[in-house]
């Protein structure tokens, strides 16, 4: 009987659910969004890159320069923060507020980020073979340079 | 004899919320036999967090196993590496977890007391309890940052700490949602119609609790208490937070909805004891060093006894990962409970298993 009556006032009641695109749901302040970046404070130790799980994070080398840039999917990250946690130097990585947006079919997130990922490793690869190589060639230089500097008896 | 009908449900079925596959053999409406086959989300997990995953990201891929018990599968997880390397983490974290895995428990009882309701054919219940079930995903979201998969335990302790607003606005929530649950208590206990569809529905009696080793709320209801939060203290001090266990005598679909019921007013004692009681300190420890020999360790997921398996051998990835659902331990239980029961009456009894598929075939 109680139910019944319950629900004959349930069509005047307001309803519990929010409306959502009209409404903005609950979000917390400290919600779990995408990740940003702060060159100038990075110190370029790639902690970040080996800690995260889904490797989100991928560091490219410039294979004359040796210059480093940091590339970041938002698509295959998982909002965990263990890059932040992982961060020696504080402010370098932060995790804001904004939460991911869904990836579309046009762009091609997931190919796009596995070819850029292995182009990254490689080009550290590259760039590590090249140092060697240069600083095998100096020291070949270095020994001649001492051969023709002895004198000669 | 009767002729006697085969009748398929799942593996994808309208009642059902997880690729489950039932083959009830039925004579005149009653289930004489009942087959279960449970291996249709198998994603090869295990095999993962032992090749490709160093043993730190584990804890954040085994969160992936199953959405609702998310928090019991990294919490598991990390208390086996931590035993393995004797690590002892801080008590904050120890609280922390504990707060999380019975906020954890409240939506994942509720969700499925939710669908025993629906699956009964009780519509506007459901909806009821889904309604109220909100409370507890917004709290989560407050405390870990995300409404699912929370991500809040790592080896060594926690990832975030309790914001001491969050912490006042878990209070304020419980104490409107203890309302809620004593209405929700009253109508799942006394509501006649719904009485006719539970009461005395897939019963499982003691012996067969223990005959099968049934875990979780699923064995409590027949009047076995078994909990691992009841057996454990090592880990997480339950005794401490003003932990008790829950049981029923009857044993049937209406047994367990109560037992699910009254476990919700024990995970409020506890969460209220740990926010009131929350220590001091750090929220996670630091280590070095690698994982090296076995352990094994139990944690109580909303459904029943995890159990998880590690072997590492002083590298980054682990030898071997193991992973016990308590659904896993239930199935043979699930598939005795059906027998001789009305074939109407199988979508309800369905719903009070609580059935994690994903969990089972990781
Ligand atoms: S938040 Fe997690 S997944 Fe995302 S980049 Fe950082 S470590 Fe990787
Ligand atoms: S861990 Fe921090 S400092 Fe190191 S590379 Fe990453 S962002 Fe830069």
């Amino acid at each position: 009987m109680k139910s019944f009556f319950n629900a004959i006032g349930n069509l005047f009641r307001k309803p519990v659910t929010t409306p959502f695109p009209v409404a903005p749901t609950y979000i917390p302040d400290d919600y779990r969004g995408l990740i940003v970046f702060e060159e100038s404070l990075c110190i370029w130790c790639r902690k970040c890159e080996m800690a995260c799980p889904p490797g989100a994070i991928v560091f490219s080398q410039d294979i004359e320069t040796g210059k480093q840039e940091y590339h970041y999917s938002p698509y295959v990250c998982i909002y965990c923060k263990e890059c932040v946690r992982a961060c020696p130097a504080p402010g370098a990585l932060m995790q804001s507020g904004e939460p991911g947006h869904p990836g579309l079919k046009e762009q091609n997130v997931n190919n796009k980020w596995n070819k850029l990922f292995n182009e990254a490793l490689d080009s550290r690869a590259a760039y590590a073979a090249e140092k060697k190589r240069k600083q095998a060639e100096a020291k070949a230089a270095a020994a001649k340079a001492n051969e023709d500097n002895k004198p000669k008896d | 004899m009767a002729t006697q009908y085969e009748i398929p449900i799942g593996a994808q079925h309208i009642s059902l919320l997880e690729p489950l596959h039932f083959k009830f053999t039925t004579e005149n409406e009653k289930i004489i036999k009942a087959e279960a086959n449970v291996g249709y989300v198998h994603r090869g997990i295990e095999q993962a967090c032992c090749s490709k995953f160093k043993f730190r990201q584990v804890s954040f891929v085994v969160g992936r196993v199953c959405g609702l018990c998310s928090i019991s599968h990294t919490t598991c997880y990390s208390q086996v590496i931590e035993r393995m390397m004797s690590l002892d983490i801080p008590r904050k974290a120890k609280y922390l977890r504990m707060l999380v895995i019975e906020l954890d428990r409240i939506h994942s009882h509720l969700l499925c007391l939710s669908h025993v309701a629906e699956n009964s054919g009780f519509e506007a219940l459901f909806m009821k309890t889904m309604a109220y079930r909100e409370f507890s995903m917004e709290l989560l979201e407050a405390v870990c940052g995300n409404r699912i998969q929370y991500d809040y335990s790592i080896v060594g302790g926690v990832t975030r700490d309790l914001r001491e607003d969050v912490a006042r606005m878990i209070l304020e929530r419980l104490k409107t949602f203890k309302p809620q649950l004593d209405e929700l208590v009253d109508i799942y206990g006394n509501n006649y119609t719904l009485g006719l569809k539970n009461k005395g529905v897939g019963v499982l009696t003691k012996e067969d609790v223990y005959h099968l080793s049934a875990v979780g709320p699923f064995a409590r209801a027949a009047g076995v208490p078994i909990d691992v939060r009841n057996e454990t203290e090592d880990r997480l001090p339950w005794k401490e937070v003003g932990f008790e266990v829950v049981t029923e005598n009857s044993g049937d679909v209406w047994a367990r909805n109560m037992v699910r019921l009254r476990e919700l007013y024990v995970s409020m004692r506890i969460i209220e004891n740990v926010i009131n009681g929350l220590p001091e300190g750090d929220i996670a420890l630091d280590f070095k060093g690698f994982p090296n020999g076995e352990a094994i360790n139990r944690v109580e997921a909303p459904r029943g006894e995890l159990f998880y398996y590690a072997k590492g051998n002083k590298t980054q990835i682990l030898e071997r990962l193991k992973i016990k659902a308590p659904t896993f331990s239930n199935v043979p239980s699930m598939v005795h409970g059906f027998k001789n029961n009305e074939y109407a009456s199988a979508p309800a009894i369905i719903g009070s298993y609580d059935p994690c598929l994903s969990c089972t075939s990781r």
